[in-house]
């Protein structure tokens, strides 16, 4: 199944909590059920992103590591 | 002038410390898992401004001494701070004051009631004497932060996680976020390695769709920890212990093992590498 992503974030070197205060404000501008991809550094940011993110609802849908950052793709929740 | 005549060892046994300044003394208090009120701590400032100098030092197991206090003024500090129900600290070869983290009381990642078991530890082990001193801490979950494997006796919080196909919808979280890899796939299929598994519960906490459950709840005991001059991190005695009364029984097992074959002023843990970590695991969980 094919996913479209309607946002791209990176947030490479962003420290917690500002990327998943900047996850949050880019969900915000979609649409129930659309997709965002953001880009996380390993450590604290996978620990607490992905919860954070499970907290306020939304769907983590797919996680692809790439060297030593990881892709994470959120749909909206309703 | 001449030292005082005063019985100093009976004095180390309540955590009353004769400073470097003979005729003064270090007014170590009484704690657990680093709790006190507001009007305990009312009354520590009073204590240490009517008997000490006002200066009060937080130690580094969450309790509180309270410095400078002359000798003659001993007694009627301590029953000061007894009338405002702070009993005093211990000091030398003996079971020290517990501590612990917050626990699930108001920690997102607690997993066990802390300051319950580091009290029930508190009222049957506190000050009793063993080969050299010996310390507890209770933490949580296995993030450690009360630093149970650096005590003579750790526990831990910990759950075992279990894997439901059914809800899964393979986004991989897991298998990236396990911090001690412990989690893989293969193909639609995940597995977890559980002599890898730490017992963490990120993985249960992160899952999106709760495939990953906790399917036992539970206590890991971790023996001989020590800091100090020859530091030695604590082994993992357990898996999950899951009930209250099989934790207080081995944790009674390990004192009275440590009692009966630590050297004078041996650490538990030089205890156990002299012996051999796996006799001792063996004695311990197999041994009458």
């Amino acid at each position: 199944m094919a996913i479209e992503i309607k946002r791209h974030l990176d947030l490479r070197g962003i420290a917690c909590p500002m990327n998943f205060v900047r996850t949050k404000l880019a969900l915000e501008e979609l649409a129930a059920g659309e997709c965002l991809e953001v880009v996380l550094d390993e450590g604290d940011a996978m620990l607490n992103v992905p919860r954070s993110v499970k907290e306020e609802g939304h769907t983590i849908v797919k996680v692809t590591p790439q060297g030593n950052v990881f892709h994470v793709l959120i749909q909206k929740g309703g | 002038m001449s030292a005082p005549q005063i019985d100093l060892a009976a004095l180390k046994k309540v955590g009353m410390i004769q400073q470097k300044q003979r005729e003064y003394f270090a007014l170590r208090l009484h704690a657990i898992g680093g709790d006190f009120n507001a009007d305990q701590m009312r009354a520590i400032v009073e204590v240490a401004e009517k008997y000490g100098r006002g200066q009060i030092h937080l130690s580094t197991r969450q309790g509180i001494e309270i410095h400078y206090v002359h000798y003659e003024k001993l007694e009627e500090a301590r029953k000061a701070l007894e009338a405002a129900g702070i009993a005093m600290g211990a000091c030398g070869p003996r079971i020290r004051i517990v501590t612990a983290c917050p626990g699930e009381a108001t920690c997102r990642w607690g997993i066990i009631n802390t300051k319950r078991i580091a009290r029930n530890l508190d009222e049957r082990y506190f000050r009793q004497e063993t080969p050299h001193k010996f310390k507890m801490a209770v933490t949580g979950c296995p993030h450690n932060c009360a630093k149970a494997t650096e005590n003579d006796l750790g526990i831990m919080g910990g759950i075992l996680p279990s894997w439901k196909k059914e809800a899964c919808i393979n986004c991989d979280l897991c298998v990236s976020s396990c911090p001690s890899g412990a989690i893989t796939r293969t193909d639609d299929e995940y597995r977890l390695d559980e002599s890898k598994c730490i017992h963490c519960s990120i993985c249960t906490s992160n899952c999106p769709t709760n495939a990953w459950e906790i399917a036992k709840k539970g206590y890991l005991i971790w023996i001989g920890g020590t800091m100090g001059k020859l530091p030695r991190l604590a082994t993992r005695l357990t898996g999950l212990i899951e009930t209250e009364e099989e934790l207080y029984r081995l944790v009674d097992k390990i004192i009275n093992y440590y009692r009966a074959y630590g050297r004078k002023r041996e650490r538990f843990g030089h205890m156990i590498d002299r012996i051999g970590v796996e006799q001792v695991k063996e004695d311990l969980l197999h041994g009458d």
